[in-house]
């Protein structure tokens, strides 16, 4: 390609010719901070890390969650409560270890392909730990969420005289539907709104990496 | 970092800054972005200095690091504040002999290359660089035989940017 030749002519012999900046300046840029994608997804990832993390404490410090302890232990299922929580708490620990040393690992002097699949992978690593604590939160909010209207419903009908009330099977079953479409739909939202931010975050590193797997093909 | 290592950094780096403008060149447009991307580069290899071992040559290394920079870390985003002040203009030599054509040429040239997507931009650098497919596919992580039939194809494309109709 002639063209190409006359462009690379031209790249050669004006490639010296750029305003040079001093060794002064050079010293200046070396303690300005980056504003690199990769520090972003850092501090977007603690962020979403720490979001988890203060989720799960809130859950287990509030007073709504103490009423809950009571009502669990009434039930008798305190164990496998406790259980439940320790396994949050381990995956949470997990997913944060697994972050760091993934995040280590990014390294500028590697190859461009295998730069760009370990930031990738990196942000996989909370895009996992995200859609867990979705699934957590949500499958919590279903059980305890139906069980306290369960419970609610009984003590309104008590109130109201009734001696030994029962849910009638449509009103169950309706209240579960609503109670499941309702988290669905919420879980959905909060979804969307995560795709939105690791999109508009990732999207160019994907599409280079993308670009890079096609040739190789 | 050891304060030691910033004199030879510094000094390294001033030597070898072209490798760094020619990438902001094909990367950006406008002298805020050069600079700003020339910043980014610098302060990435910087922080990536302490592990260069010298194995290889600064320069080998600098290509590498800037070129990841421009591909996967640098936002393209409005941050002139921030940067520090210097003259990123070039000045371009001309020989005596003015070519009309050949400048119509190489403006329409460039032009074309700027269209390219960030991984073309890069096989095309190297190759303006004289590198080998060898460094270009260690570079990029990929073979050496993809590099060659990706530049083709690349080839292809800025004639088909200069040329749309085929005439």
């Amino acid at each position: 390609m002639k063209e190409l030749d006359l462009l690379k002519k031209d790249w050669q012999k004006n490639s010296g010719s750029f305003e040079q900046v001093s060794e002064n300046d050079i010293y200046k840029m070396i303690h300005k901070k980056s504003s690199s994608v990769v520090k972003w997804i850092f501090i977007v990832s603690i962020i979403e890390l720490g979001l988890g993390l203060v989720s799960g404490l809130a859950l287990s410090f509030t007073k709504y969650d103490e009423k809950n302890v009571e009502l669990i232990k009434h039930l008798g299922v305190y164990g496998y409560y406790i259980a439940a929580t320790i396994v949050l708490y381990i995956v949470i620990l997990y997913f944060i270890f697994k972050f760091y040393t993934m995040y280590r690992k990014i390294a500028v002097d590697d190859n461009t392909k295998k730069l760009l699949s370990t930031i990738l992978k990196t942000r996989k690593v909370v895009k996992q730990y995200i859609a867990f604590n979705l699934s957590f939160f949500a499958l919590f909010f279903i059980i305890f969420g139906g069980y306290l209207f369960y419970e609610g419903y009984l003590e309104g009908a008590s109130k109201n005289g009734v001696i030994h009330p029962e849910m009638p099977l449509n009103i169950a079953l309706i209240s579960f539907i609503v109670l499941i479409l309702a988290t669905a739909i919420f879980t959905f939202v909060l979804w969307l709104i995560y795709k939105l931010i690791y999109g508009l975050l990732l999207k160019r590193l994907q599409n280079n990496f993308e670009e890079l797997k096609k040739i190789d093909l | 970092m050891s304060e030691n290592l910033e004199p030879s950094f510094v000094k390294q780096l001033q030597e070898n800054q072209n490798i760094i403008h020619k990438i902001c060149r094909l990367y950006t447009a406008g002298e805020d972005a050069h600079k700003d991307l020339f910043q980014e580069i610098t302060i990435q290899l910087w922080k990536a200095f302490p592990k260069f071992r010298g194995e290889s040559k600064f320069s080998t290394w600098a290509y590498r690091v800037a070129l990841n920079t421009a591909i996967t870390l640098y936002r393209k985003n409005k941050r002139s504040i921030a940067t520090v002040e210097y003259e990123g203009k070039q000045h371009f030599t001309h020989d005596i002999e003015y070519n009309y054509e050949e400048e119509e040429q190489l403006k329409l040239m460039y032009r074309a290359v700027y269209q390219l997507n960030d991984i073309e931009k890069a096989l095309v650098f190297m190759y303006l660089e004289d590198k080998d497919y060898t460094e270009i596919s260690e570079t990029l992580g990929i073979s050496e035989v993809n590099a060659r039939v990706k530049m083709n194809r690349i080839k292809g494309k800025l004639k088909k940017i200069l040329n749309p109709l085929g005439v």
